[in-house]
């Protein structure tokens, strides 16, 4: 069962997007003492396995339309989630290298 | 003269309150329960009790209880009383009719921590394969939600890596944001007994607790830390520790991730968290951080106890990390007398971790993007499950107030009361198209809701609760349920309504069958716990009869090793300004439990009639406030009227109050921010000012609350879970 693919059209944002970007940015804020790549790395997993696709969806949106508010740092990490390719199976502990 | 009372039986069960959970044995004459006492062969309390598991035990015939299910369809018109079968018919056609019209995903589920862990598990299961979908939380998404992420990152287990009596053997203990002599008095007694045998006793709260200093405990070192500096307090106590090389290095060598803990080392051990530096933003002394960290990393054995204190902060998840980062530094894990230990509390919130009520894990807290593991809860269960993360409790409100989230079950939980930012949560409950609420008494949530499913309360019913130091244990029936059904059958029958063919004989097969899908509880079953009375997961095969200590040989992540994780300080956005220059805290009393609603309907409430504030004597002064005077309190988010006593507990600029009574409208004045990881809200720092009432106010307050908004606003109350 393919997350919320069979969904019937509710438009719209699910959650409001200022609360969306304050999010992001707090989990932006915790990776900010890794490296680069690691702190893309610890956000994207995190957005993978604790937010529902239609948040993750929603972010991704905003993004395309600017990502207004957005930290750099989250909008790269964010942008890693596009590549359904590169999926990696999620984890705890410190961001993977 | 002789009691005239003499109980006919005695049941033995596990106290419904908070985490510790006690053994007793419940007395009765026929149907009515005539006394609790505690038993002697309960492994986490050993013949010990507090006053609430003691006496507070009649709320569960209180004349407020509904014994008979309801249904309405708008919020505006009365409770029409219908069958069973009318009831589930009505739920199940509505829930499926939302589904049809917005959605799979358009409706959830919410478990409590007051009920067994197989009623926990069958409301996963309700969402999971019945609505198929991840919508599916539970209480500890507000209290103890960080633990499960930061202790999982760090160690692997977002459990209690001890048991209780291993305090025993501790040499130094440090209680973080917590004060078990009143939220936990069963352990705060054995942690007292040990403190008198001679061990030193190190206290991170703003507040002088009774933990702090009462008969028989006194704190070597208390940090009274400005609320909101945990993570910069820990992380000093961290930088002494590598700077002063005090760290285990063969420890960390051995049974950690080395070069994690070279990354940390370079992150806590900079200037940027030296005490001279992180003190006063603390408002502690350098000194005592650093003295702190020496008795600490001495030891030998060095133990962890911590609370809400922790998790209730937009850094929660940091500060668990924190703790984690601290005991592996110092080799204080894998032994008695050592640990990081979360104390839980309700009953049976381990219970609602454990058994997997998270949108984004099952039982066992592996993730629901893991096809393994869905497989094996497919095959269980007989369908197709969602392999996405659902929403959590906080975004299925914010998703209600879109439009994309219109029904939900509401298992034992009251969020209007007991969630952050009220507002919000009665606007997203007016938006839902079906609420199902199954509880013992209406609360504030039911005015919102459309089918009220009467509950039992844990003396009514048979199943487990597994308590803060992983300890599952019998809750056995001790009467009758006065509705009819025990809480397990009423989510089965719903299932069932909703076209989902499942049965079971007694709460037993409902284990058996948690058992079989989640392994650290695989061992688990009636029949062991009739015999050796209780057992802390992991129960299996190589532990049969459970286990005490947690990380003995290795830790529970792939490579075997513990772990350190960067936690950098973000101070709160909650700060305190011109307007708003005190510091609002909270915390709990002995005899009282929660926001109440059980003991307050008990005689218990006669021990603390009301919830007041604590201000220290220089803030009263500067006011102009007397100890009794009616004080309103208000922060940017709305306002509440307490009354003021002078108290030394507190530093100048932080406040204190309970929140054990409705009145107190404690969660009108709380902030909406949270934890970053997990959506914890802050309940534990709100910028306040605190000003006296005056004949005007009062006129003016209820001219106002005759406002349905502003009505609205104050009916609040925080909960911890």
């Amino acid at each position: 069962m393919a997350g919320s693919g069979d969904q019937p059209h509710v438009s719209g944002a699910v959650i409001e997007l200022e609360r969306l970007v304050e999010m992001a940015n707090q989990i932006g804020d915790f990776f900010s003492p890794y490296p680069p790549e690691r702190a893309r790395e610890g956000l994207r997993n995190h957005l993978r396995t604790y937010w529902d696709p239609r948040m993750r969806g929603a972010l991704l949106e905003h993004i395309d339309s600017g990502g207004e508010g957005l930290s750099e740092r989250v909008v790269e990490a964010a942008n890693l989630l596009r590549d359904a390719a590169a999926e990696k199976d999620g984890y705890y502990g410190p961001p993977k290298d | 003269m002789p009691n005239p009372r003499k109980p006919e039986k005695e049941t033995v069960t596990i106290c419904a309150y908070c985490g510790v959970g006690c053994g007793f044995k419940a007395e009765t004459i026929g149907d009515e329960i005539v006394r609790m006492t505690p038993w002697k062969e309960g492994k986490a309390n050993h013949g010990h009790s507090c006053v609430k598991g003691r006496f507070a035990y009649d709320y569960w015939c209180h004349p407020d209880r509904i014994k008979t299910p309801m249904i309405r369809s708008s919020i505006d018109e009365p409770w029409q009383e219908v069958s069973w079968e009318e009831a589930f018919a009505h739920a199940a056609k509505e829930l499926r009719r939302i589904q049809s019209t917005y959605g799979r995903s358009s409706i959830g589920g919410v478990s409590s921590s007051r009920c067994t862990n197989e009623e926990i598990f069958l409301t996963t299961k309700l969402v999971r394969a019945v609505m198929g979908n991840n919508n599916i939380d539970n209480c500890a998404r507000i209290c103890h939600s960080p633990t499960q992420f930061g202790l999982s990152a760090t160690v692997g287990a977002g459990a209690a890596s001890q048991h209780f009596d291993s305090i025993l053997q501790a040499d130094v203990i440090m209680v973080v944001g917590a004060n078990p002599t009143e939220g936990h008095p069963v352990f705060g007694s054995m942690m007292k007994r040990r403190i008198r045998e001679g061990a030193k006793l190190i206290v991170i709260d703003p507040r002088r607790t009774e933990t702090v200093e009462s008969p028989h405990c006194r704190a070597d070192i208390h940090l009274a830390l400005r609320p909101g500096t945990n993570v910069a307090i820990l992380n000093s106590i961290g930088h002494v520790i590598v700077r002063e090389n005090r760290y285990n290095e063969q420890f960390i060598k051995s049974r950690c991730e080395w070069q994690e803990f070279e990354h940390w080392a370079e992150l806590v051990g900079s200037d940027e968290y030296s005490p001279d530096r992180i003190g006063p933003i603390a408002g502690v002394d350098p000194e005592d951080i650093r003295r702190a960290a020496r008795i600490y990393s001495n030891g030998p054995n060095s133990t962890i106890y911590y609370g809400l204190g922790v998790t209730e902060h937009s850094q929660g998840s940091t500060g668990v990390m924190c703790l984690g980062n601290l005991g592996l530094s110092c080799g204080m894990f894998g032994r008695e007398g050592v640990g990081v230990n979360p104390l839980r509390g309700q009953g049976n919130v381990q219970g609602g971790s454990c058994l997997g009520s998270w949108p984004h894990v099952f039982s066992g807290y592996r993730f629901v993007t893991d096809d393994a593991t869905r497989a094996s809860f497919e095959a269980e269960w007989g369908v197709e499950l969602d392999s996405e993360p659902g929403l959590r409790l906080p975004n299925m409100f914010d998703a209600a107030l879109t439009g994309h989230f219109k029904g939900m079950y509401i298992m034992g939980e009251d969020p209007v009361q007991s969630d952050p930012n009220q507002n919000h949560i009665i606007a997203a409950l007016r938006n839902m198209e079906c609420v199902v609420i199954h509880d013992l008494f209406l609360n504030e949530t039911s005015k919102y809701a459309h089918v009220f499913l009467p509950g039992s309360s844990s003396l009514e019913k048979d199943g487990t609760f597994t308590g803060a130091e992983r300890r599952i244990g019998r809750v056995r029936q001790v009467v009758k349920p006065l509705a009819g059904y025990q809480d397990w059958e009423v989510t089965v029958k719903l299932m069932n309504a909703m076209g989902y063919d499942c049965e079971y004989a007694h709460a037993g097969e409902v284990l058996d069958e948690l058992a079989r899908v989640t392994p650290a509880y695989s061992g688990a079953s009636f029949e062991l716990l009739d015999r050796v009375g209780s057992a802390q997961w992991p129960v299996d095969t190589n532990a049969p009869e459970g286990t005490e200590v947690l990380h003995m040989e290795q830790f529970p992540r792939a490579n075997g090793l513990g772990t350190f994780m960067l936690t950098g300080f973000v101070p709160t956005r909650e700060r305190v300004s011109e307007k708003y220059p005190l510091l609002l805290t909270t915390g709990r009393i002995l005899s009282q439990y929660n926001v109440g609603t059980q003991t307050r309907r008990t005689a218990n409430s006669q021990w603390h009639p009301e919830d007041v504030l604590e201000m220290s004597a220089g803030d009263m002064q500067v006011r102009g406030l007397h100890t009794g005077d009616k004080v309103t309190v208000a922060s940017r988010f709305g306002s509440t009227q307490l009354k003021v006593v002078e108290s030394r507990r507190m530093n100048p600029g932080i406040i204190y109050t309970t929140f054990h009574h409705a009145e107190s409208k404690a969660n009108a004045v709380t902030s909406d921010l949270s934890d970053w990881a997990t959506n914890c809200p802050e309940y534990k720092v709100t910028a306040v000012e605190v000003t006296k009432v005056t004949a005007d106010d009062t006129s003016r307050t209820q001219a106002s609350t005759a406002r349905p908004e502003r009505e609205a606003a104050e009916l609040a109350v925080m909960e911890e879970a």
